[in-house]
């Protein structure tokens, strides 16, 4: 395994690795899809000529001549690829999602067009696919207690914004909690870890500003990004240099067409990007900022409570001080069994939030039982509630992800991704393996998220495990085994053990981006 | 948008020509038809060049320059609905090595054509024509361009 120390801004080993898709994997995953669309058109053909009845929804009889709503062929994915394997998602279930969950069975007579329910429901199906990073995803314990006591005195629901009725002291006492957590100045919560970024950016960005944003963001920051009517330069996953020559080609060239400086530059990175279980680079970004003189906003939504040795986030994982990060934000929804995102910085930018994030002006606030399990959950985390089952906890996770990524290693499959990051997703390739992984994991009582093309590149469809402190070692343990067995009957050990060496990685100059007109 | 997505890319099919394998995967599917035209008993050489070629042009012009938009729903509001799969590659960008690779493999299997059928006059005005067919569309200087307003919505 290579490791990287770069001039001893890393204090410990950073090793991750994408192994290259084998070139025979490629080329029989293009083939598979050829297959497919040429059935596709088959289908499509017999469905218009009325040889096969055609379960899509279509327009009445009277409206025939009208202008369509709807074109034919951008649903071509959907009818003849996505209805075929609709059976790996949209599950329902019936119990709390911890690291067991009970399934509702259904079986579809018509090939996924439609399902009905036997009325079984299979039980303790172990659950790879929850965000459950810390296990607080619970239905009794004691964030259970508090927040139950909390819905008796406060009620459910707020019903007002931030600004005008809905600030209650229960959000002034999360506030301080999440600043001291993160050990900031000051943090601000809000209903949704989605409209955190989409509202946030924004407010901190505007025209005549500059986004460098990483290939693989989250589609919260996508959109803030764009909402903002900032200039986007998107640079290569993870990569410093590109992100360097961004930087660099900004600042001399300054605005397209005028070449006056920019207003700002805001560098957006998240701290686990949860379909490639890769880590951000965080000091060499840091140090990038510095140099450059730009801000820096560093989405945790998977980081926060998941890394670190006491569970404060990437910026503790890599020994750096929260100073340097400008725009702290993260989500309460993953590693704290709640909802809703914060935000977290100095003072004044805060206040600024306050009065001009449009979150804060015009969703509304969080839910004081929502609240009160953030609070129980963040004091559990931070050993204030007396007891050491935070730290417990992630010391589990943290076990539990090492142990699990080099068992699946050792097993030869490819996973992609960082040692300590406890998203791991594991290669598939080819269309038809990822329907029949997800079936194959559900037969043998373990629930998997799968994910192929047109979310991911067209020859990386994955199944994505996540990892949590609530699995005990024989869970993984079945579950590894279950893997095993699933590997060897569908052939997905592909990996030839040979990584490719980041170091050697080669920067490829060429971005294609799609020009606004 | 971008929902349940892992990338910020906003029409994933622009970049499906340039991932890892499909120049190769192209050129073997190449190969096997040739190969399954080769066995068909009574075309002689000269024919199954020619079939080859024609066959190779025709699927490459539906495909690339007939069928507009994606299969898939993407967030770009429709920008992308009305240009043909050629027009869609690397955002419109001319001269890309996808581009080059499209457009020069053509011109390869049209000399090997013509090399194998022996310069015969009607052979070669069917794969001239053929050629022209599928290497006009990729001129930049036919970008977006619909003759006679044929395919245009």
């Amino acid at each position: 395994n290579p490791i990287v120390h770069n001039g001893g801004l890393y204090k410990r080993p950073f090793n991750e690795a994408f192994e290259e898709t084998p070139m025979l994997v490629a080329v029989l995953t293009y083939v598979g899809y050829g297959v497919l669309t040429l059935f596709g058109y088959l289908r499509d053909f017999m469905r218009q000529w009325k040889i096969e009845k055609c379960q899509n929804a279509t327009e009445r009889e009277e409206q025939k001549d009208f202008v369509p709503l709807y074109q034919d062929f951008e649903n071509f994915y959907n009818r003849n690829l996505y209805m075929r394997i609709r059976d790996s998602w949209n599950r329902p279930i019936c119990s709390v999602p911890g690291a067991k969950v009970d399934m509702m069975e259904r079986v579809s007579h018509d090939y996924n067009w439609t399902f009905t329910y036997t009325g079984r429901v299979i039980k303790d199906i172990i659950n790879m696919g929850s965000y459950n990073y810390l296990g607080f995803a619970q239905k009794a314990g004691t964030c259970q207690e508090a927040a139950a006591k909390v819905l008796s005195q406060y009620g459910a629901g707020v019903c007002s914004t931030r600004q005008e009725m809905g600030n209650l002291d229960k959000h002034e006492e999360l506030e301080k909690l999440v600043a001291r957590f993160l050990g900031v100045e000051s943090a601000m919560a809000y209903g949704m870890g989605f409209a955190t970024n989409s509202m946030n950016i924004p407010a901190l960005v505007g025209k005549g500003c500059l986004i460098l944003s990483d290939e693989l963001n989250h589609a919260s920051l996508v959109l803030g990004a764009r909402l903002s009517g900032a200039t986007i330069r998107i640079f290569k996953h993870n990569n410093m240099q590109s992100l360097e020559k961004l930087l660099k080609d900004a600042i001399v060239h300054g605005q397209p067409r005028t070449r006056r400086p920019w207003k700002k530059i805001l560098i957006l990175v998240e701290g686990i990007y949860s379909m490639e279980g890769s880590i951000v680079r965080l000091p060499e970004v840091i140090a990038l900022k510095k140099k450059y003189k730009s801000y820096l906003y560093l989405d945790e939504a998977h980081s926060i409570g998941a890394l670190g040795p006491s569970g404060r986030g990437v910026v503790e994982y890599f020994g750096l001080s929260p100073e340097d990060v400008d725009v702290m934000m993260g989500t309460f929804t993953k590693s704290f069994g709640a909802a809703g995102g914060y935000i977290g910085g100095k003072k004044e930018l805060i206040d600024y939030l306050r009065t001009y994030s449009h979150s804060a002006v015009y969703a509304t606030s969080l839910s004081p039982p929502v609240v009160e399990q953030i609070i129980t959950s963040m004091k559990c985390i931070m050993g204030e509630d007396g007891t050491t089952v935070g730290k417990a906890r992630v010391q589990q996770l943290a076990e539990n992800t090492r142990y699990f990524r080099r068992r699946l290693k050792e097993m030869g499959f490819i996973i992609y991704g960082n040692e300590d990051s406890p998203v791991v997703p594991l290669m598939l390739y080819m269309p038809a393996k990822i329907g029949a992984f997800g079936r194959e994991m559900l037969k043998r009582n373990i629930g998997v998220v799968v994910v192929g093309f047109p979310a991911t590149p067209i020859i990386e469809s994955r199944a994505r495990f996540c990892l949590s402190a609530a699995h005990t070692k024989e869970m993984l343990d079945t579950a590894l085994k279950e893997i095993n067995e699933v590997g060897d009957l569908l052939q997905l050990k592909y990996s030839r053990h040979r990584l490719v060496p980041l170091l050697d990685r080669p920067f490829d100059e060429t971005t294609y981006e799609e020009t606004e007109d | 948008m971008n929902v349940g997505v892992a990338h910020s890319e906003v029409n994933p099919n622009t970049r499906v020509m340039n991932s890892r394998g499909i120049w190769l995967a192209y050129v073997i599917s190449v190969g096997v038809l040739h190969i399954v035209l080769l066995s068909i008993p009574f075309f002689s050489i000269p024919v199954v060049w020619t079939l080859t070629n024609v066959i190779h042009n025709l699927l490459m012009y539906l495909l690339l320059h007939t069928v507009k938009g994606t299969p898939f729903e993407t967030p770009d509001q429709g920008k992308d609905r009305l240009l043909t799969h050629w027009e869609q590659i690397d955002y419109g960008t001319q001269c890309t090595s996808s581009r080059k690779f499209l457009s020069i493999s053509p011109v390869v299997l049209y000399l090997l054509t013509s090399f194998y059928t022996k310069y015969d006059p009607v052979h070669f005005v069917i794969n001239t024509a053929s050629l022209l067919s599928v290497l006009l569309p990729k001129l930049p200087q036919f970008h977006g361009v619909r003759v006679f307003g044929i395919n245009k919505y």
